[in-house]
């Protein structure tokens, strides 16, 4: 009946407004959250170029030391792979476009004859790995939303203990890094040995000259400088994909509010459409009831 | 004239940057000042407390660990010294009664595993690390 057809349709208007007020809810948040996760970029800059300033200085004074920790290495057989994602959802492809590029490292790494070990951040990463059949090693949760230097720092030792061990040739990262508010892009990087920038710091006002002085000397100061700036990376890359991760969400949930706008828009129509004509049905029934009455007569 | 310009930095933020006329601090190879046009220099500081010098008076920062770096800034004649460390806080800004707290807390924890013979645990290091914190910003907000 059409009284029933306008009723069930007035209820999916319903639900469609209310999961529309969730998705403008997150959307907001997630906005608040762009502009403070940016800003700790940005605080975290200084930190990172004088890290990287200091490595490669050291590394200049010292090549044979350097040649260790920063090299490339040749002939890997164990690689750790870290992949960086969100813990929740509902973030466009902020997740997923990780999680693929990841999964494609791991089959390359694989055809070549390494042995993957898999570390994940974030749930959804973990999950995502499990459920396929591969083995995590270990997932580190409950902090992407808003890291801080201490998970940064907890997670860097948890992988640089089997590098140094030896068990381990490389560690691999896989992040999306904020290229700006505009631009978010998934990218492998190599953690260990350190992978040093050929440019090291934009504007970096160390002119390599090559007589610095080192206290203590250049080789101890080298081997206790890695795992700091190993923690520093892995700050900057949690830091990069929670900003990134919040602007996926915001974007997201934009683009859900308004799909939730014309959802509803169009059910509208329909359902008045389905009131008029249920009107037009009753008048017409009154009329032809009215006209079969005279006509009776 | 050849000034010192000096950055703390840690990871969160640029604790606090500007012109200095000396920074004093210990590195695992002893105790160092560094004066306007400091040669270049790279090195380690120990957990301590960090002083710089300025015009107003000076500044101490707890460091619990980190680097400095000394070299030429973008600025003709300026010496740019940088201190990064992992944490760090003006001892201006050190919270005492939490830092009392933690410390005992710290220390509850280390005779508990003490007594179990945990002592190479890692909940101990940490603890141990901890406690050195606490101590450090004690003794450190204390002066």
């Amino acid at each position: 009946m059409a009284g029933g057809q306008e009723r069930i349709l007035r209820r999916r208007i319903k639900s469609v407004q209310s999961t529309r007020k969730i998705t403008k809810a997150m959307e907001l948040i997630a906005a608040s959250q762009i502009s403070r996760s940016q800003a700790r970029i940005v605080a975290n800059r200084p930190y990172r170029h004088g890290m990287r300033r200091i490595i490669v200085e050291a590394a200049l004074a010292d090549p044979a030391g350097a040649a260790k920790l920063l090299a490339t290495p040749t002939d890997v057989d164990v690689a750790i792979v870290l992949v960086v994602t969100g813990d929740r959802g509902l973030s466009g492809a902020y997740n997923s476009a990780a999680l693929r590029a990841g999964e494609r490292l791991v089959r390359k790494l694989r055809a070549e004859g390494t042995h993957v070990r898999l570390f994940c951040i974030g749930k959804k990463a973990g999950a995502f790995y499990r459920f396929r059949g591969m083995e995590v090693e270990e997932s580190f949760v409950g902090f992407v939303d808003r890291p801080s230097f201490t998970d940064a720092r907890r997670v860097a030792s948890v992988i640089a203990a089997p590098f140094i061990d030896g068990e381990v040739q490389q560690v691999l990262l896989v992040s999306t890094r904020f290229l700006s508010a505009a631009t978010q892009a998934v990218e492998v990087e190599q953690l260990l040995p350190l992978a040093m920038p050929a440019v090291p710091v934009d504007n970096a006002p160390t002119k390599l000259k090559g007589y610095t002085e080192f206290e203590p000397e250049v080789e101890k100061l080298l081997t206790s400088l890695a795992p700091r700036a190993l923690e520093s990376e892995i700050f900057s890359a949690l830091l990069e994909g929670a900003a990134s991760f919040h602007v996926s969400q915001q974007r997201a949930m934009a683009a859900a509010t308004d799909n939730a706008d014309e959802l509803g828009q169009t059910l509208s129509r329909i359902m008045n459409r389905a009131r008029q004509d249920s009107i037009t049905t009753e008048i017409m029934e009154i009329v032809s009831g009215a006209e079969a009455l005279r006509s009776g007569k | 004239m050849a000034t010192l310009k000096v950055e703390i930095v840690t990871p969160e933020s640029a604790l606090w940057v500007g012109e200095a006329k000396a920074l004093v601090a210990r590195s695992s190879d002893g105790d160092f000042t560094i004066l306007p046009q400091h040669t270049d220099t790279v090195g380690d500081i120990v957990a301590g407390v960090v002083r710089v010098d300025t015009a107003d008076g000076e500044v101490a920062f707890a460091v619990h660990g980190g680097y400095f770096q000394v070299g030429p800034d973008e600025t003709e004649g300026v010496t740019l010294a940088t201190v990064l460390a992992g944490v760090a806080e003006r001892t201006s800004d050190i919270d005492v009664a939490r830092a009392q707290v933690a410390k005992e807390v710290a220390e509850a924890q280390i005779a508990l595993e003490t007594r179990n013979e945990q002592h190479d645990t890692a909940s101990h290091l940490l603890a141990h690390a901890d406690l050195a914190r606490a101590e450090l910003r004690l003794s450190a907000a204390s002066k």
